[in-house]
Formats: structure tokens, C-alpha cells, sequence
């Protein structure tokens, strides 16, 4: 895998009860770019916020419920990006996908470096 | 204030015990010195030694702490080393006191000044600058120590303007390897991002660094707007004035 110079990079929006065919939203996400063999996908958990339906999402600590603020963002190269965009467009109900032009300085692994 | 260049260095060399009006020596030299504005003195205890007497100071001995020997120091102009020396010279009785010509380099300051003159700030506090984010892994070490808190400490190091680190809940990257917490084991492996914003220069000066830090993960930059970039160190100064 090779990722140099001018790429893009994704963010997408939403809570983290969001489901896509019984599944997190954002494992879904996460295993359709492994799929398509993405560059990377990292999943935040936010700790507050709110978005299109205004309501606000906040993780509970006390209660089993928490529908804490999630953002997935993926870099990979122009093509791969908008090779992504129509499955999270069908995937993504609720939310926001935001794009934004990002300079790859290193894209590197070592083999064998974990166990 | 004392301005760099030369001065002189006073050093007084009294024992533990010895008293004046009712008090340790040093103690009410270190007082003198202090009321009457002298830059700055210490006071160094020594493990062993002796003096006129020929009587040997130490703390090696079952006595405790048996008038072990004292050297208070300071630096001070010669104008007001020669007007503090009668004072000083009855003081000290049987101690010594010995004058050293020196010099200045650098004047000491208080923190405050320091800070006043730290004139040109990291990054304006507004305009075009840089995002840099590091996409890391958790276990990911350097030299023995976790790489995003050998980061950190580096780019303090380096002057970058400032760093936040982000912990991730799933992810995966040029290792193809998911990256996750996983609740029921004691090992943690959460993505990490680390988010640092300076200008072009700083950054591009810090990647030699990086580079060598990040052996595998995701390093890239975006170009950002600083709307402000603000710490209220000085308000919390004048905040203290005001109450004194």
C-alpha cells in the first residue's frame, strides 16, 4: 500500500447507537474500508455534541445507554475516497460526512514490528 | 537588578551552631542579605569540614548533626558588596568571609519578566497555519517509553505551539491490523491521533524529528485558519498583583 502527497481525507458524523444491518454504525463503516482496502479508519468517541437533529448527544457514565458523538475518519487518495462516498452515503442516515484536502507526509508499517 | 557583567561574589563559611542574638548565623545573614535587597542568596550545608578551630565538623559520627559547616553565597554589584561588609563582618564572628571578583553572564529574573520578554509567541494569534495529525497506535513505544507521550514531550521540547492527543475506539491502518480496546483484557491497543497545529516552518523542521520517532502509522498535514491562540498567563499574574 502506497499513499504519498496530496490525499483526502474523510470525516464522518454520527452517534454511536446508529445501526447499519444490526451492527455499530461505526464498525460497519470501519469493515466496509478494510473492504475496499482503504488506506486506514479511525473511530472517535466524542464526549459531547449534537448535530443535524439538534439532539444533543452526551455519553452517559450512570446509565447503560450512551449515545456519545462518533466521527470515523478515513484518508486514503481521491479515487479510493470517492470510491467509499456511495456506500456511507447509503449507510449514513443521520449524520454528516465532511471532506478535506490533507498532504501525506508518512504512511509507514514495519512488518513484524507487533506481535 | 543585576545586569550582566562583572560583580562580585561574596561567600560566607560559618558553622551550624554558631549564633548571633539568639539565632543561627547563616539564618540571620540570609535575613540581612534579604531586607536589605540583595538579588538573590543560598545557603549550601556542607557533609564535613573544619575551620579555625581545627575542630572537624561531620555528620559521620553517632552525635547528630554536630555543627556541620555553612556557606551562604551571593552575587552583588562591589558598590553594594562594600556596604553590606561591616554589617556582615560582625555578623559572621569567628566565620570567614571571602570576596571573589566574577562575572555576570546571565542575570536571573523572575518569572514574570521572563515571560514578558518571551516577545515573539509561537504562533500569531491569528492567520494561515498548519494541521499536522498522527495516527499512532496505543502499545506503540520509543525507546522504552509510549511514542505518543515521547511525542508530546518532544514537541514541548521543540516549541510546537501545541498538542492534543485523541484516543480512538476502533481503527485500523497500514498494518492492516485493527486496532482495538478490548474490555476484557488488561492490554490496551486504541488507535491514537495526535493533533498539532504551528506554523508551516515549525512543523516541516519537527518532521526530521518525527521521522525518526514514527516508525509505522500515518502522519499528514492541512492547511488551517488560527482564529485565536490565547493562554491568560498574564491575567492570572496581574490577578495575583492586584490581590497582594
Amino acid at each position: 500500500m502506497k499513499l504519498a502527497g496530496k490525499a483526502k481525507m474523510l470525516r464522518i458524523h454520527f452517534g454511536e447507537d446508529d445501526k447499519w444491518r444490526d451492527k455499530p454504525l461505526y464498525r460497519a463503516i470501519v469493515e466496509k474500508c478494510r473492504e475496499l482496502d482503504i488506506a486506514g479508519a479511525t473511530v472517535f468517541r466524542g464526549i459531547e455534541g449534537y448535530g443535524a437533529s439538534t439532539l444533543i448527544h452526551r455519553s452517559h457514565l450512570l446509565s447503560f445507554s450512551s449515545d456519545a458523538p462518533i466521527m470515523v475518519s478515513v484518508i486514503d487518495s481521491e479515487d479510493k475516497v470517492h470510491e467509499l462516498i456511495p456506500f456511507l452515503d447509503e449507510m449514513v442516515d443521520e449524520g454528516l460526512i465532511a471532506m478535506s484536502e490533507v498532504e501525506v507526509i508518512k504512511y509507514v508499517h514495519q512488518e513484524g514490528a507487533r506481535s | 537588578m543585576m545586569q550582566a557583567g562583572p560583580a562580585k561574589k561574596v561567600s560566607i563559611y560559618v558553622g551550624q551552631d554558631h549564633q548571633y542574638h539568639g539565632e543561627s548565623v547563616y539564618a540571620a545573614v540570609l535575613e540581612f542579605l534579604f531586607y536589605h535587597k540583595v538579588s538573590g542568596a543560598s545557603v549550601t550545608r556542607g557533609i564535613a569540614g573544619f575551620g579555625a578551630d581545627h575542630h572537624m565538623h561531620t555528620d559521620r559520627i553517632l552525635v547528630l548533626t554536630e555543627n556541620l559547616p555553612m556557606k551562604v553565597e551571593f552575587i552583588e554589584t562591589p558598590e553594594k558588596v562594600e556596604e553590606l561588609l561591616p554589617k556582615l563582618h560582625e555578623m559572621v564572628g569567628t566565620g570567614l568571609i571571602e570576596i571573589q571578583d566574577t562575572t555576570i553572564v546571565k542575570p536571573s529574573e523572575t518569572s514574570k519578566q521572563a515571560a514578558r520578554q518571551d516577545s515573539s509567541p509561537p504562533l500569531k494569534s491569528a492567520g494561515k497555519a498548519k494541521l499536522m495529525r498522527i495516527f499512532i497506535g496505543e502499545n506503540d513505544k520509543w525507546n522504552g517509553k509510549q511514542l505518543y507521550k515521547a511525542l508530546i514531550e518532544c514537541m514541548r521540547t521543540n516549541g510546537i505551539a501545541g498538542v492534543t492527543v485523541y484516543q480512538g475506539i476502533l481503527g485500523y491502518g497500514a498494518n492492516r491490523r485493527i486496532h482495538k480496546d478490548s474490555a476484557l483484557h488488561l492490554s490496551h491497543d486504541r488507535p491514537i491521533m495526535l493533533s498539532v497545529v504551528d506554523n508551516e516552518e515549525r512543523l516541516r523542521a519537527f518532521l526530521l524529528v518525527l521521522d525518526d520517532m514514527v516508525q509505522q502509522g500515518l502522519v499528514v498535514l492541512s492547511d488551517v485558519d488560527v482564529i485565536k491562540y490565547t493562554h491568560n498567563f498574564h491575567e492570572q499574574e496581574r490577578r495575583k498583583e492586584a490581590r497582594q
